[in-house]
């Protein structure tokens, strides 16, 4: 026996994918019975600016961990107002698993998640608001200090701005002094408020 | 005059929690002086003022181009020849008869290094089947190492290496293996011929489609150089070219569990390898 090496080519030649690869045969794919199958037409539609809602509808229904992992990195990809509306749905799901996926997904989209993120944050569910702030957490965008502080401000339930809180005491500024101190008034009975707001303001005091 | 940045405790803490969620990195308190060192250095170079203004910079700016930039100050990016050895003790001692004893067919084992840089790991991999592990006398072997730049492959392909980069080489293997030349030390034909070398842009889907069936994939210190989609991506490419039940070994300080729910730990005796779960139609 000995090493191997093959010329021109570093596959097998047992890579010939059955099928039409066109936007209708990849679609019709998604539902195959066989995950494999299921995962390389997902991964293929990542160039698909008009597969958002197909894998939006699979995703839903999708039990296999690899092939739904490939439908959300398509759909970061594609990232058109659709597939943000659909990671966005996916916030307000009963399935964990999917809320968390849907959220790191987001986080790796600045600019297609910063036009939304503002109503997000003011959203009627308490949870979708603490979702969003969690998407806030790697969001990397310009304005996410001064979305912190309108929800510190202005939002009425202690988790939410305790999770607002959390956040500030890495990305805040000195910008976040007055606003900390305003919600350390406004939640003068709750002891949680009282110390991550002073955690954040020791972090922001200038040096 | 100008003066020059300072890094308060709580800064550290600051850039600590956002290296690490960013990289997997974790630089503790021992190693303060190494990234106030690297921080003052690129708070210079990138033309802000302070601590709080690069800060900014690195977590606001869109391409993420200075946060590249710190990461390749902050990781050591050499290759060399035994790098990381004991992942290669592990290739030997545990992944590679774990891989034969499910074997079922006589189909060559394959391993895929990546990214190749100038061979070395490559090479490595085929000095540590032949010298170290035996079932090298009953199976086939492909080594296929590959990388985006071509003039770093034909380096490779070369197989001309300089002291430092040979430095850690047994010396009963510098003898078997290696030639001393006027501009440095010129690996054997033999091992030349191990490995074959290909160009691959691990980012591009039309690229990385052929490769498939790989036993193992050897991916060290690559993905810390990669945005949070890319290294999503990547996770899901070596996920398709791996058969069930595959392995995947990262470096010392990448973690695939960062990066997908795709690959189980596997902790074996000589180091933590990532494995592809579930056994499928290939």
């Amino acid at each position: 026996m000995a090493f191997i090496k093959k010329i021109r080519t570093a596959s097998r030649p047992d890579d010939q994918r059955d099928g039409a690869r066109d936007h209708d045969g990849l679609i019709l794919k998604l539902d195959s019975a066989d995950a494999t199958t299921r995962r390389w037409a997902a991964r293929d539609l990542a160039g698909d600016p008009r597969a958002s809602a197909a894998l939006l509808v699979r995703l839903q229904c999708e039990s296999e961990v690899s092939v739904r992992e490939v439908i959300l990195t398509s759909l970061m990809r594609i990232a058109d107002p659709a597939a943000i509306a659909g990671l966005v749905a996916c916030l307000r799901s009963e399935d964990a698993s999917l809320r968390n996926e849907a959220i790191e997904a987001m986080k790796a989209l600045p600019a297609d998640v910063g036009p939304i993120m503002r109503d997000l944050l003011i959203d009627p569910d308490p949870d979708v608001r603490i979702f969003a702030i969690n998407v806030l957490e790697s969001l990397r965008h310009p304005d996410v200090e001064s979305w912190l502080l309108d929800v510190i401000d202005r939002d009425p339930l202690v988790n939410v701005c305790g999770t607002a809180v959390d956040l500030l005491t890495e990305v805040g500024t000195a910008a976040s002094h007055d606003g900390l101190e305003r919600l350390k008034v406004r939640f003068a009975a709750e002891p949680y408020i009282q110390f991550a707001a002073a955690l954040a303001l020791k972090r922001i005091a200038p040096a | 005059m100008t003066q020059t940045a300072t890094i308060s405790a709580d800064d550290f803490l600051k850039f600590q929690e956002f290296f690490y969620r960013k990289t997997g990195i974790r630089f503790e308190d021992t190693k303060r002086y190494f990234v106030d060192k690297r921080l003052i250095e690129r708070i210079g170079q990138s033309g802000t003022r302070n601590f709080r203004e690069y800060f900014s910079l690195l977590r606001f700016e869109a391409d993420g181009t200075e946060l590249q930039a710190l990461v390749n100050l902050m990781t050591v990016n050499e290759t060399y020849f035994f790098r990381e050895d004991y992942q290669f003790d592990c290739l030997v001692k545990s992944i590679l008869p774990e891989i034969v004893a499910r074997k079922k067919d006589k189909a060559p084992i394959r391993i895929w290094a990546l990214p190749s840089s100038s061979g070395e790991e490559a090479y490595t991999i085929a000095m540590c089947l032949i010298e170290r592990w035996p079932g090298i006398r009953d199976h086939d072997v492909e080594i296929i190492s590959s990388d985006i730049d071509t003039g770093i492959l034909a380096q490779a392909k070369a197989g001309l290496y300089s002291a430092r980069s040979v430095a850690h080489v047994p010396e009963a293997y510098m003898r078997k293996y290696f030639t001393k030349k006027a501009a440095g030390f010129q690996i054997d034909d033999d091992l030349r011929n191990a490995v074959e070398f290909t160009r691959v842009n691990l980012q591009d889907p039309a690229d990385v489609r052929p490769y498939r069936h790989f036993d193992v994939i050897f991916c060290r210190n690559l993905l810390i150089y990669f945005d949070d989609l890319s290294r999503k991506q990547a996770a899901e490419t070596f996920y398709d070219a791996l058969c069930p039940g595959g392995f995947i070994l990262l470096g010392h300080s990448e973690s695939m569990s960062r990066i997908s729910s795709l690959f189980q730990i596997r902790k074996f005796a000589d180091a933590i390898v990532y494995q592809r779960a579930g056994v499928e139609r290939s």
